[in-house]
């Protein structure tokens, strides 16, 4: 046998014997709860050096959903009630639902923005940034006032193909935030807290054109703010 | 559409573009970042923890501090793509690895590999091994164990994870011609250990 064939039937042999292992289901989830702890504010900047405390609340919770994702139980709830989300998430995704049913998707139909936009004044105690994204594929379609969080909220209403898109959106408490991603029953919730409202986009449009939805929202709030 | 991106993955701006957006963003995408790149890898990190240290349970606390490690410089990496994120991250379970080993051995630290010194020479009549039979193949896990670190990190890396040999010498930090060379030594130094455990004058097929 030649020293070559030698070597190419030996690894092949290390690999019958020796096949690649999986990590315990006990070390992922220490792993997650080892990043979790670590995504602490006092941890994040004695590392980094930095302004991370208005991402920590974040930091936190994407930790802990990771954690969910590999089976969590305990640490899930008690970082969604801390970062308390999971009431807003379930009212914007029932909001979404709700927006589905005959007849309660729009108050205003409208594909003009500067409809819409006068559409909430005397509404809502702000007027949300409406924006249309015709050109890029995510059409206008009009806009509703619904009650998220305890308060009246706008809701803008997109189209993309045959889905739709529903953007809620109020005046935030607190600085940057996310985007963070969920799922619930088929649909993605997508959330971030940017300039000064919380935005919350729920479709069940995939992932990926979804972000890119996100995405127009948040490069637009960025025009708008400079 | 790069600008799209860019705003929901602040990382892939800051990799482009050099641009700073403000640190909040840039940090909370980092972490989602972390979660998409380098956490799957996490079986690959196991193994490699695994068969460099033959135990469970150190390997399982390795792979937690390198995941430490790897959250806290993560800032410096570059990857976008989860590929992008193995050989990252096995490099630092290898140094972990080595950290590990420093601390529970502080003599053998002192011992600089010599690739040639560990290389013996071997007569190519005394290498006949058949690798069918069930008796070798139950010794090849205890011939890979002691095998020097640095040999059976290389065979470990190519033969069970079968990372490139640009991967090995990335996560190993020699050169990939080292990396070769090394390989090959590994494996004569496998063979020997083969035959020198089973019965001598045993012919190949």
């Amino acid at each position: 046998m030649s020293e070559t064939e030698f070597e190419r039937r030996l690894s092949a042999a290390i690999r019958d014997e020796m096949p690649p292992l999986h990590a315990p289901e006990e070390l992922r989830q220490r792993v997650r709860a080892a990043i979790s702890n670590a995504a602490t504010p006092t941890r994040w900047e004695r590392w980094g050096g930095g302004p991370y405390s208005s991402t920590t609340r974040w930091l936190a919770l994407a930790a802990s959903l990771a954690l969910v994702a590999v089976g969590g139980t305990v640490g899930y709830q008690l970082a969604e009630r801390r970062a308390g989300e999971a009431a807003l998430a379930d009212q914007v995704l029932a909001s979404h639902v709700r927006s589905l049913m005959p007849g309660h998707l729009t108050d205003v139909v409208s594909s003009d923005q500067h409809t819409v936009k006068p559409w909430f004044n005397g509404k809502l105690d702000y007027s949300p940034p409406v924006s249309d994204f015709t050109t890029q594929g995510f059409p206008l379609l009009g806009g509703r006032l619904d009650y998220v969080g305890g308060r009246p909220v706008g809701a803008l209403v997109y189209g993309r193909r045959q889905h739709v898109i529903n953007v809620l959106l109020w005046p935030a408490i607190a600085g940057a935030e996310g985007p963070s991603v969920r799922t619930r029953q088929g649909y993605h919730l997508l959330h971030w807290t940017a300039g000064d409202y919380t935005w919350w986009v729920a479709s069940d449009l995939g992932l990926s054109e979804l972000q890119e939805f996100a995405g127009l929202l948040r490069a637009d709030q960025t025009r708008s703010s400079r | 559409m790069t600008r799209r991106a860019a705003l929901l993955f602040p990382g892939i701006i800051r990799r482009v573009s050099g641009s700073h957006f403000q640190g909040a963003e840039l940090e909370s995408s980092e972490l989602e970042r972390f979660e998409a790149i380098v956490l799957p890898h996490l079986d690959a990190a196991y193994t490699l923890a695994r068969y460099l240290t033959g135990n469970t349970q150190d390997a399982q606390d390795i792979v937690q501090d390198a995941s430490l490690r790897a959250l806290k410089y993560f800032r410096g990496f570059r990857g976008t793509e989860p590929r992008d994120g193995r050989a990252w991250l096995l490099t630092i379970v290898r140094n972990t690895v080595r950290t590990w080993r420093q601390r529970r051995h502080p003599q053998s630290a002192d011992t600089a590999f010599d690739e040639e010194q560990h290389s013996e020479r071997i007569a190519d009549d005394d290498a006949a091994v058949n690798l069918d039979r069930k008796e070798t193949r139950a010794r090849l896990g205890e011939a890979l164990a002691q095998l020097p670190d640095e040999f059976r990190e290389v065979i470990v890396l190519r033969d069970i994870q079968e990372l490139s040999y640009q991967e090995i010498s990335e996560v190993t930090g020699v050169p990939e011609g080292t990396v070769m060379s090394r390989l090959h030594r590994a494996r004569q130094r496998l063979r020997r250990m083969l035959v020198r455990g089973g019965k001598t004058g045993e012919r190949v097929i």
